[in-house]
């Protein structure tokens, strides 16, 4: 049988449980990891089981990252802000513990994740928002084929300074 | 510049609570809902409940009023429900309540607009309706604009003290037949 619409070479998608919530936790509050995300402020176990543990679904479909080998939770994924109309999804992707950077995990987390899009949500565009200087992250996401497509100048502030983002797009049959 | 909502006879608005007097008449009336869901009597309230519910069309349920297009005189509605958003598939329910209507063309030309307006604006793939065996007058409109029969729900529906087949009937993107031919 061919692998399913969550399977990729090194990760696993699943939805996440109740037990997800600590590791989450930790990594969402760690600086390392939040530099990378657009959020100000700490958050709270309340705050992370709210984000994580409502069913995926169409209007916000959000995955537990899990290694292959060993089921370890590594970060999470989604498609969140789907418009029918539109078809078009914004996505966010974190691999939340450190010692997963570099290994591939993050690029095969990205094919998965829009694999699933296009192919089970029936999506037509996927985009998604990077600080402009996380240039990792951005080489990561036109490996697997997301364009270039605006830097929306000055339009986070943090650490007492603006940042530029970058709007990415990756449309239906440029997934590479 | 013509309007997405606007056919040759008619024109798709949102319901609104006005509404509901006119609504309330047509379906307590039984040659309405002959052919309709409906088989128990209405009340006024349950009616402007009804209006309320459905007087901001969106994806999650695209509903109007039909109006003419001479006098904006109220004549029916047509619903565009249960859609599957990863299926890209809706239902399509319509009624002409206004008996005065019917056979004028009015059915038809609140298929064709509504179909549009689902493809070209909520970007469908696929409406698909019900229609009971003994309705050929609404069948026949159906086809016209070009749904398509799949099946036949055998004995699915009990009205007037016996059973009737439903049958199961679509229209898929790019079928829609536009052309005002009689």
């Amino acid at each position: 049988m061919a692998p399913g619409p969550f399977e990729g070479e090194l990760i696993r998608l699943r939805a996440h449980e109740p037990e997800d919530v600590d590791r989450a936790f930790t990594w969402l509050n760690d600086p390392e990891v939040r530099q990378f995300l657009g959020r100000q402020y700490p958050f709270s176990r309340k705050d992370v089981t709210e984000r994580l543990l409502p069913a995926p679904s169409f209007a916000s479909a959000l995955f537990a990252i899990v290694r292959k080998e060993d089921g370890l939770l590594i970060g999470d994924c989604g498609l969140f802000g789907a418009s029918p109309e539109n078809r078009g999804a914004s996505l966010g992707i974190q691999i939340g513990d450190k010692t997963c950077w570099e290994g591939g995990y993050g690029t095969d987390a990205m094919r998965v994740v829009c694999r699933f899009g296009f192919e089970t949500m029936n999506l037509h565009r996927i985009d998604l928002h990077v600080l402009a200087w996380n240039e990792r992250a951005i080489h990561v996401y036109e490996k697997v084929g997301f364009h270039r497509e605006a830097v929306c100048r000055d339009a986070m502030f943090r650490f007492g300074k603006y940042y530029d983002i970058l709007v990415m797009g990756l449309l239906r049959g440029e997934l590479r | 510049m013509t309007s997405i909502f606007e056919g040759t006879l008619i024109r798709l608005r949102a319901r609104e609570p006005e509404d509901a007097p006119l609504l309330y008449q047509w379906f307590n009336d039984p040659e309405v809902t002959e052919h309709l869901a409906m088989r128990y009597p209405l009340s006024m309230k349950s009616e402007r409940e009804f209006v309320e519910s459905v007087s901001s069309p969106g994806y999650a349920h695209a509903g109007f009023a039909v109006e003419t297009l001479a006098e904006s005189r109220l004549i029916g509605g047509v619903d565009l429900i249960n859609i599957r958003p990863e299926c890209r598939c809706a239902s399509l329910g319509i009624a002409i309540g206004d008996k005065s209507f019917w056979d004028g063309g009015y059915g038809t030309d609140t298929m064709r607009t509504a179909c549009h307006f689902g493809f070209a604006m909520m970007n469908l793939h696929r409406i698909e309706l019900e229609v009971y065996a003994n309705n050929e007058r609404a069948r026949h409109v159906y086809e016209k604009v070009g749904f398509v029969l799949e099946g036949c729900r055998r004995q699915a529906l009990y009205k007037y003290g016996r059973y009737q087949d439903v049958l199961v009937m679509s229209l898929l993107e790019g079928e829609l037949r536009l052309d005002h031919r009689p």
